[in-house]
């Protein structure tokens, strides 16, 4: 080969190679998230391709949720998660955690679309998809319920490309530390001392080692814990958040989350068992109760100053009844003008079992 | 020149390994789950002769320059560094110094700039272990699983062998391997799902059983048993089983029946067999298993309550019933070994030693499910006294259970939750004839960080005197190309 044909061949080759590491550039910078993700997965980026295919920019958003929900990111979730309403199980449970954390659970939660108690809770079974497991504990871990947050990171490592991955062995270790039960903790903070990207957080977490600021965080959650043992069904959430607030009534996380899974149920003796309006107030549970409220016969001034319900809260649920009954029920000038409210969903949505 | 690039390519080839970090063992000491200065810990164990290097650590980060050396008879080995790794050559000719005798040790090192010297022992048995242990690998799942396997390990070496996986069965669901008296020609496990059954490999031929007479009074299919000595009948249970969690931070997982009974497997005439005392509705009945002569079947068994409000009052009794082998049929009444009330503790998982001395079970608070209680401590009793013996030595304050004996009944080998509390680990203890039992020791592994970085259990370690005939590949193939045999009884048409 001439020398002339060699740096041709040379030349080719480095374009060639320049052309990859572009269009990888390209790639990681249209999807920071799906990198970031590989990386708390414990996989490379062709692994993270061959588990999870080639991102869209949907799939970019929803892992961004994952991501940003793993740091507590609340705001940075509900930007996100706002961004495209991508009507889908996993973002919507991401935008009602952060709206949770966020202190803002019922007023936001009929902005958008709602897949009944799928939005609050992931379910977590055979017919769960792995990528949703993963995603289920991160509820019950800001709820303060660490035995489903627990497992929920255990499934999370199972079925992990890898079968590992820094953000469950994270939150493995941190129920364990809010638990107190260090030995299991020490099990978790080992192996993260030995990857690159879990070191500084795992030294951190040594018990000897705590901030002022982790020492209170720990005490927060360790206030939280139900101090009583009850055995239940692995699916009996109602249960579980009522044993929270068993625990510490002043959970109100808890609290919301059960109004809110009571409501998007469609459980309207439910909330009015659970409700208790001295501990929480929103225009969603006032437009619950006026529906409860009409319908038993408790429309009476005692009933509305003891639950909170506004006057013009009452005179918009007449203006919604009388274009109700005018249409025959059928919804199609409701819409615009109540679309976000409670009776518009009472009344109006069906479960997308596709979705 | 050309030897100096030569030089700087090795060079560069090798910076990776240069710049590994070591394998940070921290934390570690008290309050953790690395508590011992060494892991695992080895000191005075009792091993057998013919069991693999006790590879270990030193779990003390701030210490260095350490050195231990290993004497016995005219034998004396001295290994440096905070990882302690053999040989095979060299531990196999010390073992062979020290069979029946004692190993002593000499740990010296460096801690705060002073030296520090241990002296410690390692007891070798003559009493050789069964050479082959099977066990399942599996992450704490919560009714959902990924990627199961079954291993068969070598004692005697780190050769491990995968006899079922996740790769030839479409990652089904599969329980765990059980031999019959520590036979590797005589052994079972079941694939569940779709193209599954029970997998029965007896006397080299594998077959695919479907141990549900669909027409009978049986529950569910079969779930736990064991196979008859004679290899002719198998006796299981068939359980309702239901999953929940504890509400209280650390105590997890719970699994309880709120129906069981038992019943025989006739592998000869593909049948099955149900007996009315053994099938009550008000008694629970679960975990059979036959005794050493195969003329009886020990099982726990409960009063039947409502659950899960009564969880906390369910207590197994330990008791014993008549079987006959050439009937395959199961007598009454029962016979009480180990009354529940009297202990104020329910019995799980029996085991008779294959000479019929002894009876191995787990004792927990309440229940069925031991491996989530961290007060489950295994219990062994004396079948011709019925003295229950001083398993202190054993027992740990996590979960000890799912326990095997060797086909010699010298050595059992069971799962235990110390340390972390969460993976199951194979620990294995001496008996000798008076009933005495010797600090158990954990399965050697080649890399003594091993433990440090596995996040699966060993699930039910079962001991073999001899490999078992199939492997992964075969398994695939009975999953996929071979029907189960029917086990069904035949209605007579009208």
């Amino acid at each position: 080969m001439s020398r002339k044909s060699r740096n041709i061949l040379l030349i080719i080759v480095a374009a060639a190679a320049l052309a990859v590491g572009a269009a990888q550039l390209v790639f990681l910078v249209r999807h920071p998230y799906f990198r970031k993700c590989a990386a708390e997965n414990g996989i490379s980026l062709r692994e993270a391709r061959r588990a999870w295919g080639r991102p869209d920019q949907d799939a970019e958003q929803i892992l961004g949720l994952i991501y940003e929900a793993g740091r507590e990111n609340w705001t940075a979730v509900a930007e996100l998660a706002a961004r495209k309403d991508l009507r889908s199980d996993v973002c919507t449970y991401y935008y009602n955690l952060a709206n949770a954390r966020l202190g803002q659970l019922p007023d936001r939660l009929m902005d958008y679309y709602q897949p009944f108690e799928r939005g609050l809770f992931l379910p977590v079974g055979p017919q769960s998809t792995p990528f949703k497991i993963a995603c289920a504990g991160d509820v019950w871990f800001e709820l303060g319920y660490m035995p489903l947050a627990e497992r929920d990171a255990m499934l999370g490592l199972l079925f992990s490309p890898a079968h590992t991955g820094p953000r469950y062995l994270r939150r493995l270790a941190e129920t364990n530390l809010i638990s107190g039960d260090y030995e299991a903790a020490a099990k978790y903070l080992r192996i993260l001392l030995n990857d690159p990207h879990g070191r500084k957080w795992a030294e951190e977490r040594f018990p000897d080692r705590w901030s002022p600021a982790y020492k209170m965080r720990i005490a927060e959650k360790r206030n939280l814990l139900p101090q009583f043992d009850v055995v239940h069904g692995m699916d009996q959430t109602p249960i579980i958040l009522r044993i929270l607030l068993g625990a510490n009534y002043t959970n109100k996380m808890a609290l919301d989350y059960l109004l809110c899974y009571d409501l998007l149920t469609k459980d309207l003796d439910a909330f009015v068992g659970d409700f208790d309006p001295s501990l929480t107030r929103s225009q969603l549970y006032e437009e619950a109760m006026l529906i409860f409220l009409a319908a038993k016969g408790g429309m009476s001034a005692e009933n509305f100053a003891h639950y909170h319900i506004s006057q013009q809260t009452f005179d918009r649920f007449n203006r919604f009844v009388t274009i109700y009954k005018r249409d025959n029920g059928s919804g199609r000038n409701l819409g615009d003008e109540f679309g976000k409210t409670y009776w518009y969903y009472f009344y109006y949505a069906v479960l997308n079992e596709k979705n | 020149m050309r030897r100096i690039d030569a030089i700087l390519l090795a060079l560069l080839l090798l910076l990776p390994f240069a710049c590994e970090r070591p394998y940070n063992a921290r934390p570690a000491g008290p309050g953790t789950d690395r508590a011992s200065l060494i892991f695992p810990d080895y000191q005075d164990v009792t091993i057998p002769y013919n069991i693999a290097p006790l590879n270990f650590y030193y779990t003390d980060p701030a210490a260095s320059r350490f050195a231990t050396t290993f004497s016995a008879g005219d034998v004396s080995v001295t290994l440096k560094g905070s990882e302690v790794v053999w040989k095979q050559k060299a531990w196999v000719k010390l073992l062979a110094a020290a069979s029946g005798g004692d190993i002593t040790v000499v740990s010296t090192w460096q801690s705060d700039g002073a030296p520090v010297t241990l002296q410690w022992a390692i007891h070798v048995s003559a009493d050789p272990i069964d050479p082959y242990l099977t066990y399942r690998l599996i992450e704490p799942g919560f009714e959902v699983w990924d990627d199961l396997e079954i291993q068969e390990r070598h004692l005697e070496d780190f050769e491990t062998r995968v006899i079922s996986d996740y790769r030839h069965t479409a990652n089904k669901c599969m329980n765990c391997h059980i031999h019959a008296q520590g036979r590797g020609d005589l052994s079972m496990f079941y694939l569940r799902g779709e193209g599954g059954g029970a997998i029965l490999n007896r006397n080299g031929t594998l077959r695919k059983l479907s141990l549900h007479d669909r027409n009978s009074d049986m529950i569910s299919p079969t779930v736990y048993g064991e196979i008859h000595p004679e290899g002719r009948y198998g006796v299981f249970s068939t359980n309702v089983i239901i999953p929940a969690m504890h509400s209280a931070a650390g105590r997890r997982m719970e699994v309880y029946d709120t129906a069981s009974d038992l019943c025989v497997a006739d592998f000869d005439e593909n049948r099955m067999l149900t007996f009315p005392e053994t099938s009550r509705e008000d008694t629970f009945e679960t975990f059979p298993v036959f005794s050493a002569d195969g003329h009886h079947v020990y099982y726990c068994t409960a009063q039947a309550r409502p659950l899960p409000t009564e969880l906390a009052q369910v207590r197994y009794s330990l008791v014993r019933i008549p079987f006959d082998s050439v009937t395959g049929t199961l007598g009454g009444p029962a016979d009480t070994l180990w009354s529940a009330a009297a202990h104020n503790a329910s019995a799980c998982h029996p085991k008779a030693s294959p000479d019929g001395r002894w009876l191995l079970f787990t004792v927990a608070d309440y229940g069925t499910f031991p491996i989530n209680h961290s007060e489950c401590d295994l219990c062994l009793l004396d079948l011709q006294t019925g003295q229950a013996m001083d398993l202190s030595a054993v027992n740990a304050n996590k979960s000890d259970t799912y326990h095997s004996w060797a086909s010699t009944s010298k050595w059992f080998v069971f799962a235990s939750k110390r340390g972390d509390g969460l993976f199951g680990k194979p620990y294995f203890s001496h008996v000798s004839a008076d009933g005495t039992v010797t600090k158990p020791f954990l399965l050697p592994q080649r890399d003594p960080h091993f433990y440090d970085r596995m996040l699966r259990s060993f699930n039910v370690p079962d001991l073999g005197n001899a490999p078992v005939g199939f492997d992964a590949a075969e398994i695939g193939r009975i999953w996929k190309d071979v029907p189960a045999e029917s086990f069904d009884r035949k209605i007579p048409q009208p």
